[in-house]
């Protein structure tokens, strides 16, 4: 086993590039992927490695050039589109969502839509309301697609690979502030699947489940808790859908207590799902209802400061642990 | 006006009632539908229920007594009238009822406390507004623990009856020791080869009309030239198994009956030149398990040695790096030998498109009759497999007796 640190960024164009060696039908659109590298250097090298068949460069048109690689999926191609931003994606909802999600359905099987959307997805510092969307609880309300989230590089890579391999829509959500951390990411060929919540911390006083950029938030928050005596388990779901929402209860009958961080929006969100599932799932093991930290509840500001304020941070997790457990 | 309770009619044939226990004391707010009190009747115990709101202000009929139907048992005070004069002095608090009094526990309090037989009702909450959290049930076990092993110490020849009874599972001194390793259910996708065992399989059992014939073998002879051959040619790295020898005895069959190498044509029997004898290899678990069919091409023009040098060759290679199609393609009869793992007798399923496919058990040793004479011999059980459609039981019945006249005289093979 390989100890090869690299970055997010460089674990998603791995996974790109190897599954396109390995299957002629993969290929990447979406706007300066190609001649510019990608907009956030994700698909560096893959032009000069792939052409201009395989790597395109699209017009500013996500309905278009969504819509053209749906088509191209339903008769057996596997496109990858990147979104610059998920904020983008809502100019193409009615492809996405309304074609791509529901094309199994409607043509009664005759065609699936192997495609993978991805992109960064959330705040990415001081991009202003409209480019901060956290597309998550929206998306996932949607019956016929998958959602998966990745925390470091090594889930990056092994996610996105089993988001390609899949028959059905993905939508990949990354994060531009994860972008560059960097992890261990093994040379050898490995997938993550979907389904499959992981532990990221063993605790014994409360669980937090969280999903991609606040996990990193969720860690911080069990440091701090730590030190006043709270020992956090943090789980790491890894896929909204599908949702293993076995691993969440089983963690949270030990621990008797939860909180669910989300950076989406509160009302009707990932969060509240999770949140509903614990309460049907593990009642009688609760010592309280189950917590919930979000963004809050405005448009996603713009200055620097009002935009910590407002997401999922740290000193709102610690809060809303340390009400789970009784211990303000 | 007080309202009177009466002993009420709780079954068609009730005449008396006793009154096994009150569950509200003098001073009690009641309301409507509020269980007042246990009724014993000639069939059941049944709850008295309250129709009335107010203040529970008298107890006529005791705990034991037996009275008749509609005699009056207590009385109610509705709740704006003073209260009767016997009530007037101060009662003790009454019982936090929960129910009642709001009280809040949270679920896993409320359920620890069941298991270790607290009463939450004496436990004041530190959660908001009182509730009862798991922190407080738990501290009244810690604190109940030290008191009665304090003392236990002080007081070692007094028993003790502890407040707080231990789930069974706490009280348990010895780890319960799990009896097996707990699996969970789980489910595989199919590789690719047993998707095809599958289809070809099933395909098979329901296709064609299957029907098995058994002959038993006499196996000293042949294993003892086998015995003699291979002792012979060791120096030339030739070790014949009896599978190689069950090969060429069925292949020189075929040659003689032609329908045993042949396949049936929807409307006509396609009888093929070539007697080509497949032989089943298991593959091993660890490469992916399921099994391949391996040809020996002209098995009846090649010799036992040949035989045995091809069918190591194929059964090496199938379990190291798989069979290529032409290994595996062409065979117009099948053996299945699982005599090396000790089986008596089994049925196989025909390998399309051949009509006959061998099924062989073990060479066991055990008491036979001989030229009238109790004695000890090998003996192996065949069963044939048969295509209805191609081959007969009579001729099943001659195509075994010829290999029965080959395996038990088996200096024929050598030529």
């Amino acid at each position: 086993m390989s100890e090869r640190i690299i970055e997010f960024r460089d674990a998603l164009c791995e996974a790109m590039s190897e599954e396109m060696r390995a299957d002629k039908k993969v290929f990447l659109l979406g706007e300066e992927v190609a001649q510019y590298n990608g907009a956030y250097k994700i698909s560096k090298g893959m032009l000069d490695e792939f052409g201009p068949r395989r790597v395109i460069d699209t017009p500013i048109s996500e309905s278009g050039f969504s819509g053209m690689a749906i088509g191209a999926a339903m008769r057996g191609l596997r496109p990858i589109v990147e979104f610059m931003s998920w904020s983008f994606s809502l100019v193409a909802a009615d492809p996405i969502l309304n074609n791509a999600a529901k094309m199994l359905y409607m043509s009664g099987g005759q065609f699936g839509c192997p495609i993978v959307f991805r992109g960064n997805d959330g705040a990415g510092g001081q991009l202003g309301s409209t480019h901060s969307w956290c597309v998550e609880a929206m998306y996932a309300n949607v019956p016929g697609l998958k959602i998966a989230i990745p925390y470091d590089a090594y889930d990056a890579k092994g996610l996105l690979k089993t988001a390609i391999r899949d028959d059905n829509p993905v939508f990949f959500l990354e994060s531009e502030r994860l972008l560059s951390i960097t992890g261990h990411v093994p040379e050898e060929d490995y997938t993550v699947p979907f389904g499959q919540a992981l532990i990221r911390r063993q605790g014994a006083d409360c669980t937090i489940i969280s999903f991609g950029r606040p996990l990193h938030f969720c860690q911080e928050a069990a440091i701090e808790l730590a030190k006043e005596g709270i020992d956090c388990e943090i789980i790491d779901g890894r896929t909204i859908r599908p949702l293993d929402i076995e691993t969440m209860v089983t963690s949270v009958k030990k621990t008797n207590a939860c909180v669910v961080v989300d950076q989406s929006w509160p009302f009707a969100s990932i969060g509240s799902e999770v949140a509903s599932q614990i309460h049907r799932y593990c009642f009688d093991d609760l010592d309280n209802f189950v917590h919930r930290v979000h963004s809050d509840d405005v448009p996603t500001p713009y200055a620097s400061n009002l935009e910590q304020a407002y997401l999922p941070n740290t000193r709102k997790i610690c809060e809303a642990v340390r009400g789970a457990t009784y211990n303000t | 006006m007080p309202i009177e309770i009466t002993m009420p009619r709780l079954s068609d044939t009730m005449e008396e009632g006793t009154l096994l226990h009150w569950y509200k004391k003098v001073g009690d707010v009641i309301s409507s539908g509020d269980v007042l009190a246990d009724i014993e009747t000639d069939k059941a115990t049944m709850e008295l229920q309250s129709f009335d709101d107010g203040i529970f202000s008298e107890i006529i009929v005791q705990e034991g007594e037996k009275v008749g139907v509609g005699k009056v048992i207590a009385l109610l005070t509705e709740e704006d009238e003073s209260p009767a004069p016997e009530v007037s002095e101060p009662e003790p608090a009454p019982i936090k009822q929960d129910h009642e009094q709001g009280m809040t526990i949270s679920p896993i309090a409320r359920r620890l406390a069941d298991e270790y037989k607290i009463d939450v009702h004496n436990i004041q909450g530190s959660g908001p507004s009182g509730r009862v959290i798991k922190r407080d049930i738990l501290q009244v076990v810690d604190t109940t623990k030290e008191t009665s092993s304090a003392a236990a110490t002080t007081q070692p020849d007094e028993i003790i009856q502890p407040l707080v009874s231990e789930p069974e599972v706490v009280a348990t001194s010895h780890p319960i020791v799990p009896i097996a390793a707990w699996r969970e259910n789980r489910s595989e996708p199919l590789s690719n080869m047993r998707q095809i065992i599958a289809k070809k399989l099933v395909e098979s059992k329901q296709t064609i009309p299957h029907y098995q014939v058994t002959m038993s073998f006499d196996m000293d002879p042949l294993l003892e030239m086998r015995a003699t051959l291979n002792k012979q040619l060791a120096s030339s790295g030739v070790k014949l198994s009896l599978n190689d020898f069950l090969v060429r005895c069925c292949a020189l069959a075929m040659a003689e009956h032609p329908a045993f190498n042949a396949s049936f044509g929807g409307d006509c029997i396609y009888y093929h030149g070539p007697v080509n004898v497949g032989v089943a290899i298991a593959i091993p678990e660890e490469r992916g398990g399921g099994l391949v069919v391996g040809t020996i091409r002209d098995a009846d023009q090649k010799s036992l040695r040949a035989i045995s040098q091809e069918c190591a060759r194929l059964s090496n290679k199938a379990k190291e790096k798989g069979l290529s199609m032409e290994e595996m393609s062409d065979s117009t009869f099948t053996i299945s030998n699982l005599g090396m793992f000790g089986v008596e007798h089994f049925t196989a399923i025909i390998n399309p498109p051949n009509s006959a496919i061998l099924a062989v058990g073990a060479a066991i040793e055990k008491p036979v009759v001989r030229s009238g004479e109790l004695v000890v011999g090998h003996e192996l059980s065949a069963t044939l497999s048969l295509d209805h459609r191609v081959i007969d039981g009579a001729m099943a019945a001659r195509y075994l007796k010829t290999l029965k006249d080959l395996i038990e005289n088996p200096a024929a093979l050598l030529v």
